[in-house]
């Protein structure tokens, strides 16, 4: 089989942006603490790490240049980690900018564009940036158990030392793992998160010990903490005993400290109710659900049989219908668990800002109020862009300089604003600042026409023309990157984009974006006149169909069964076209093998595969059209409604309707 | 039944069914915080189904499950949070029974200082990324076949 | 989406503004308030599996609305759909469904006196989603109850 590592490069995007913005993030940390005079060890090896790991995908997917930029990121990182803890102005402004160049080589890829290669200054300010000087940290006099000791290397030890001037506790709990344990949800994994909540966490050593009643895995883990927490709370998160708890320090620590007492952000470190679940885990209740909905299909077809023979089934009737209400509460409630707060997407921004203001010699100002808006995790990835472009314009065109805001009787500092609110089925994002406002009669006189009306004025702006560099002036610069935010918003997402409002006293737009969507990338296909939308996941294969290689099976009522050999097996064939009573002169020419989790393959044959893209799959919510084997409906761009096949679904539903 | 489809229990109560009788199976275990990468070597190695692959995102989840169950080979990525890959070597070489455990290292290139201390430690393997699907797959049937022989590649 | 030019019905004291259609030469009608859009309809895309009154689903302004066909759900043999043909899209609660009508041209007002509740022997048919009758000159008009005609448990037990 043929495995080509290029597949995984959406897949590979998806992570390293994750990563960028967990580097950025910390960059930021770093750049707050330095002006503290803080150390952030955590920090810089959490940022090592990143940059490590993006190191080592882009080496595995073929981008060399984000390879050489990581790599000389990650040294000087390295070094101020094991040296003095410091990192100086210089460095900092040269990890910045390889973040921005790693992004924007990123962006190259998703934009199918060939990556640049790493800009010579960039390359230079990272190389002088790795020589700087130490300043060694001052040990203080604290011994630990002796147990321990050895397994912790001086950072940890440095570490410890510091939270304990700080006034935590240095403790170590135990945790031992069993296959018992795990099935009832202990795991390290688990047991590190929670106590990750109420603990800063320094190190977690493993310690092999002879098996045991008591450590059936012969393992133990030894976590080593600094914490406020009481003993009985710690043990409480590992599901063990206060006896599992030791205190680290033999000795008490000097008082002078040589580091000043570092706030610790309570607040972050205890986040109650907040548990991070990997997006698979949730698509995997999601297919727990499509199967509990597939047995459902078949319990109802019993019941039906059940009353043709006579039977008496209102009570069982109104059972069923409750039933069908849980399975779509139940539903609706792991679609929640994919929400995640709009304050992710909105902490990227302030670099961003940071670094427009820097460029375009403005002063700006961003607050942010997401009043606790969230969305589907789908949403938010592909929201980012258009603010990204709104954001921009309102800076770079839409704030006047300093001069000009003062002369304007303005402060100097200008405000960009972004707010959100939820309404029932939307969020509402307003994008609002308090600049000049656009000029309507150049984009009017530019386009020829007039653009007194807000949404005229808009779709001016976002026409793809006047949205382009060159006719910045003409618009003032407004129409900037216009087009795109549009494209997001509205085709990728769904939403609406508006200009509320625009004059002397600034501009502010309203994004309108559904809450949940589902984007999956799918194969579209052809049945007579008719087309639908497969989801590429439930395929794995398509096979080009020759008449020679299809076979007819025995009849099955007046059904003629179809097979074809692959891979040594039969696969029994299905039209689609028959199964969707779709008119069709020609038979399938092409077949989509579904695998199926518990038997054997099914091939659905289709006229032809059209191709392939991402789609914004919309659900099929009124009880009139939420049927099984319809996914939803999406758009493929000619404004009629394309079904989105469930073929594992439709497939249960046609041995349903034969064993009929 | 010799090919019938064998239903494995895993000690978190995941299953999997695979097609071959259990004892023709061989267990590896992939261990890397990367679930893009963990994801890339198990397609490489999908090919030979005679593999049967587990995942583990972290030093220690992969020390806790090879402590509660058997695996044939380990696949370990050098750089992870709170553990790294020697010292998973390192304490796997220091238990009794998984002392002969084959042990392939993934590490990216210019990282001499690292792929020496870890082969040191007692490592098998190792191989460096970028790698190719029959890369890897050579490397795993190697250590299948020869236990406990080290060496550079 | 925003209704067409409806102005609100409280300025003129006890009475509603109703928006008219015809199904097969008989005419209906439904409150104002509960129609979006009116729109000409060139057809719905099936769903597989549906009742046999449900035409399909369309898509308006990026929403996929449901559309009942009125002539099925009143239990007419179908007829081949025309220039003419509009959907009149509702909304109760949450739910936005559409209805295909053999026209609708007519917005106009009616005082509650005006409106009677529907005679016992409209049982089959249309009957069921009647809920009251309006006499306009030498018309009568069926005013439906929207809910009914969308139905709330619309799937089998």
């Amino acid at each position: 089989m043929h495995v080509d590592l290029a597949e995984f490069r959406s897949a590979y995007l998806d992570e390293v942006e994750e990563h960028l913005n967990g580097v950025d993030g910390l960059l930021m940390r770093l750049e707050d603490g330095r002006h503290r005079g803080q150390p952030q060890l955590r920090d810089l090896r959490e940022l090592m790490r990143l940059l490590h790991t993006i190191k080592g995908l882009s080496a595995m997917v073929g981008v060399e240049a984000i390879v050489v930029i990581a790599h000389r990121m990650e040294t000087i990182v390295r070094s101020t980690e094991t040296s003095g803890h410091r990192m100086d102005e210089a460095a900092l402004e040269a990890l910045m900018a390889g973040s921005r160049a790693m992004a924007s080589r990123v962006k190259a890829l998703v934009e199918n564009r060939d990556v640049p290669p790493p800009p010579d200054a960039l390359l230079t300010a990272l190389n002088s940036a790795m020589s700087r000087e130490c300043s060694s940290a001052e040990a203080a006099e604290v011994e630990f158990d002796a147990g321990l000791g050895d397994k912790l290397g001086p950072s940890e030890r440095q570490q410890l030392l510091e939270g304990v001037a700080r006034g935590l506790r240095a403790v170590r709990i135990d945790f031992t793992p069993s296959s018992e344990r795990a099935r009832a949800g202990w795991t390290i994994t688990t047991v590190r998160d929670r106590l990750g909540a109420v603990a800063e966490i320094v190190k977690v050593v493993p310690i092999g010990a002879p098996r045991s009643a008591a450590a059936p895995g012969g393992l133990v883990f030894a976590l080593v903490l600094l914490t406020t927490a009481s003993d009985a709370t710690l043990a409480e998160m590992v599901g063990g005993s206060t006896a599992d708890v030791k205190s680290l320090v033999t000795t008490s620590a000097p008082a002078a400290a040589p580091y000043a007492a570092e706030e610790i952000d309570v607040a972050e470190m205890a986040r109650p109710g907040v548990i991070r679940v990997e997006i698979e885990r949730v698509d995997e209740a999601i297919d727990g659900l499509s199967a509990l909905t597939t047995t459902r299909f078949r319990l109802s077809h019993a019941v039906r049989r059940l009353a043709q023979s006579g039977v008496d089934t209102r009570e069982l009737s109104l059972v069923m219908a409750d039933h069908e209400r849980q399975l779509r509460d139940m539903r609706a409630a792991i679609l929640r668990v994919r929400m995640v707060p709009l304050t992710t997407v909105f902490e990227r921004l302030p670099l961003l800002v940071r670094s427009l203001t820097k460029t375009s010699k403005k002063r700006a100002r961003l607050e942010i109020d997401s009043g606790g808006a969230e969305v589907d995790k789908a949403v938010a990835e592909r929201l980012f862009p258009a603010l990204v472009h709104l954001i921009r314009n309102a800076i770079d065109h839409g704030l006047e300089s300093p001069e000009e805001r003062v002369r304007a009787g303005k402060p100097e500092e200008g405000l960009v604003r972004i707010s959100c609110e939820t309404k029932s089925r939307q969020v509402e994002v307003r994008i609002a600042d308090d600049g000049k406002g656009i000029d309507r009669a150049r984009v009017a006189a530019r386009a020829g026409r007039d653009a007194s009306d807000s949404a005229t004025l808009l779709s001016l702006l976002c026409a793809p023309g006047l949205s382009t560099r060159a006719e910045a002036d003409a618009t003032s610069g407004r129409g900037m990157g216009m087009d795109i935010a549009r494209r997001v918003v509205v085709d990728r997402l769904g939403g609406e984009l508006a200009l509320d409002s625009t004059g002397p006293g600034g501009t502010a737009f309203v994004l309108r974006i559904p809450l949940t969507i589902a984007i999956i990338d799918s194969f579209a296909v052809r049945c007579g006149d008719e087309r639908f939308v497969v989801p590429v996941p439930l395929v794995d294969e398509i096979v080009e169909l020759e008449a020679s290689m299809v076979v007819c099976g025995p009849c099955k009522g007046d059904t003629q069964t179809r097979f074809f050999v692959r891979h040594g097996a039969t696969v029994p064939l299905v039209e689609l076209a028959k199964l969707l009573r779709v008119p069709t002169a020609s038979g399938g020419r092409q077949a989509l093998v579904v695998r199926r989790s518990r038997e054997e393959p099914l091939a659905f044959a289709v006229e032809r595969v059209l191709g392939q893209q991402e789609t914004v799959v919309r659900p099929l919510d009124d009880p009139l059209v939420n049927v099984s084997g319809i996914s939803g409906a999406t758009d493929l761009g000619d404004g009629r409604a394309t079904l989105v096949l469930d073929l594992v679904t439709l497939s249960a539903r046609l041995e349903q309707a034969e064993a009929a | 039944m010799r090919n019938a489809p064998v239903e494995v229990t895993h000690f978190d109560g995941e299953r999997v069914v695979r097609s071959l009788p259990i004892e023709l199976v061989a267990g590896i275990l992939v261990v890397d915080d990367s679930k893009v990468m963990r994801d890339m070597i198990t397609a490489c190695l999908r090919s030979d189904s005679s593999l049967l692959v587990t995942h583990a995102a972290s030093g220690l989840e992969a020390i806790e499950r090879l402590s509660l169950q058997r695996f044939d080979v380990l696949i370990l990525d050098l750089n992870m949070p709170d553990i790294g890959g020697l010292e998973v070597v390192e304490f796997v070489r220091g238990q009794d029974v998984l002392r002969e455990l084959p042990i392939l290292i993934v590490t990216t290139r210019s990282d001499d200082a690292s792929r020496k201390a870890v082969l040191d430690a007692g490592a098998s393997r190792f191989m460096t990324k970028p790698f190719t699907p029959d890369v890897i797959l050579h490397e795993v049937r190697l250590l299948m076949t020869s236990t406990g022989s080290s060496g550079a590649s | 989406m925003n209704p067409e030019a409806i102005t609100s019905p409280s300025l003129h004291g006890a009475s509603t503004l109703f928006v008219v259609f015809r199904v097969d030469d008989t005419n209906y009608a439904l409150p104002a308030e509960t129609v979006l859009q009116m729109e000409s309809f060139s057809g719905a895309t099936t769903v597989p599996g549906t009742q046999p009154f449900v035409a399909g689903i369309i898509q308006l302004r990026g929403h996929i609305v449901p559309v009942i066909d009125l002539r099925a759900r009143f239990g007419l043999p179908p007829a081949p759909s025309s220039s003419e043909s509009r959907v009149v899209v509702g909304q109760l609660g949450d739910r936005i469904v559409a209805l295909v009508a053999d026209s609708a041209r007519e917005v106009l007002r009616l005082s509650s006196e005006q409106i009677k509740p529907p005679p016992r022997v409209l049982e089959q048919g249309a009957g069921g989603f009647v809920r009251g009758v309006a006499q306009v000159g030498t018309r009568t008009l069926f005013i439906l109850d929207f809910g009914r005609v969308i139905g709330e448990e619309a799937f089998d037990a």
